[in-house]
């Protein structure tokens, strides 16, 4: 496992040429190629907010305003981890022609899905700055130091759980159905579209206990509430936690890596 | 013929490799939860013997053809060469200092969307080429694909036949030491198939090893100088191209196409390990 995991580095060139291959393959051939990007987000984002003001306005609180802002410190980074899993669950199957007529390392291949996802995260960002000067938010230029911290929380918990699906999808396929549905589930119960601050007291323990849950609120913190980032804590646990995800990931992914030629 | 040298650079010794096809539907959960209720839909494997006891040496500047009928064994065979798969039994040596092509299909990796020169920069990327090296040879790529005029047009307006051009292309500047072929030349036209043989003679010249899967006498004859003939995964004849070819024409006519030996048993429902 460690001689595979000093290797890695090494194919950062395929790495990135294989990302570049994703990005520009997406949308080569649709009229608004890459604006997708910054599409996709925005539609969902009118979406919830449509829901939030229109259709249901009583349910959300009074004093969270600009709603359409908090939502979407949420749903962008959101996208970017379920995204992530859902299309590395079938990326070694898809990419099987790789694994099986040429020697090539197998787990270049959900670290990729995982990088080109964080490109349309980075894309989707100029819409979010657009909003924080549209509303005049007051930004702390030292709290917006922790921004690429919590990224990198996400980016290496993402890389861990993706190596451990897509090793675990090549033997049991129902996991990428399961996953489907697991991942709504997931968007509802992580304090995304609600503040935690609504969540009901006897539920506290069950969402801290939901990484995605420090995610979202680090985000929400950094980028939406005034006031310095008081979540810091729950983060630096949480990046324990993700590199222990990683390494238990990619300790999996390598134990079943011989049985990919054959499986896939 | 180069005299060879001491030691091999390609090395089987008794091997065999085993795979295990599931009867049952591939994995799934829910058939581990019924086979767990009922010990009669416990999943049963169907052992396939692609290869048995295989035992042959390779010396480097060798070209040998491997030829036998579909499902003999011979691109199990190129695949524990190249170390995607690992033999169930015996052992697979490769001199360690080797540079392998692996050309068990042209164009890994082409994607339709992307134009003829990103999937060039890709298939050699996939193929172990730093960016650097790929900006080197580039414009030998091309200029060898002949396909200069449409580098910037999508690959999926490709013919077949331009598509396999190009993915041969990027393969022979990969400059491998040991070079595994299966079958690769059979789409191509005359004049592109009379290219590929003089580029397998100049490999060979420079002093390449040549592993090569085909079904074809003439391009067997033209460039190989062995001939190992393989059937139902053991090796029959190993020996001059002439008598190989021969061998090989008997053995197609005394018998069609049997997979090579299937037995049958329940075995353990755990994934199978390479």
């Amino acid at each position: 496992m460690w001689h595979n995991l000093v290797a890695l580095p090494r194919y950062r060139g395929l790495i990135q040429t294989l990302v570049v291959r994703d990005l520009k393959a997406r949308y080569r051939g649709s009229v608004l190629g890459f604006f997708w990007s910054f599409i996709n987000p925005l539609l969902l984002l009118l979406i919830y907010n449509f829901v939030f003001s229109t259709v249901m306005p009583g349910v959300r609180p009074a004093d969270l305003e600009p709603y359409a802002l908090f939502m979407f410190c949420g749903i962008l980074p959101w996208t970017w981890f379920s995204s992530s899993l859902l299309e590395s669950s079938s990326t070694l199957l898809s990419g099987g022609n790789l694994i099986k007529k040429v020697l090539f390392p197998a787990e270049v291949l959900p670290i990729v899905t995982v990088l080109a996802n964080m490109a349309h995260f980075f894309l989707g960002l100029p819409i979010l700055v657009g909003f924080l000067v549209y509303y005049q938010r007051p930004l702390d230029p030292v709290e917006l130091l922790w921004f690429p911290v919590i990224v990198l929380v996400q980016f290496v918990l993402t890389i861990g759980l993706a190596l451990l699906l897509s090793a675990l999808t090549v033997h049991f396929r129902d996991l990428k159905d399961l996953l489907g549905n697991l991942l709504t589930l997931w968007f509802f119960a992580t304090p995304i579209i609600y503040p935690i601050s609504q969540a009901p007291d006897y539920m506290r323990w069950a969402m801290n206990l939901n990484p995605m849950t420090h995610l979202a609120i680090s985000y929400q913190e950094v980028l939406f509430y005034v006031g310095p980032h008081g979540h810091w804590r729950w983060l630096m646990s949480l990046a324990l936690l993700a590199v222990m995800t990683f390494l238990l990931g990619y300790f999996v992914f390598d134990r079943l890596r011989d049985s990919f030629a054959e499986e896939v | 013929m180069r005299p060879a040298s001491e030691s091999p650079v390609v090395r089987f010794t008794q091997v065999s490799k085993r795979f295990l096809l599931r009867r049952n539907a591939a994995g799934s959960v829910k058939e581990l939860c019924l086979a767990a209720l009922h010990p009669s839909r416990r999943e049963t494997h169907r052992e396939l013997w692609a290869l048995r006891d295989v035992t042959f040496d390779i010396h480097a500047g060798e070209a040998v053809a491997f030829v036998g009928r579909n499902g003999s064994g011979k691109s199990t065979l190129l695949k524990l060469v190249a170390g995607i798969t690992a033999p169930t039994q015996g052992q697979v040596l490769v001199t360690r200092d080797a540079r392998i092509g692996t050309l068990i299909e042209l164009g890994i990796g082409f994607h339709g969307e992307l134009s003829a020169r990103d999937n060039v920069y890709l298939n050699a990327a996939i193929h172990g080429l730093s960016r650097r090296e790929i900006d080197e040879v580039y414009p030998a790529i091309l200029d060898y694909s002949g396909l200069a005029d449409f580098a910037d047009q999508p690959v999926r307006n490709f013919s077949s036949g331009m598509h396999m051009r190009l993915g041969f292309s990027v393969a022979m500047q990969l400059r491998p030491d040991i070079l595994l072929l299966d079958e690769v030349f059979a789409v191509g036209d005359a004049a592109f198939q009379a290219q590929c043989l003089d580029t397998m003679r100049a490999y060979r010249h420079r002093g390449g090893t040549l592993l090569f899967v085909s079904h074809e006498p003439e391009s067997v004859r033209q460039i190989c100088d062995r001939v190992i003939v393989l059937d139902a995964g053991a090796v029959v004849y190993d020996g001059g191209v002439d008598e190989g070819l021969e061998a090989y024409a008997r053995l197609s006519a005394s018998r069609g196409i049997d997979v090579a030996g299937v037995d049958e048993h329940p075995a353990p429902a755990s994934p199978p390990r390479a």
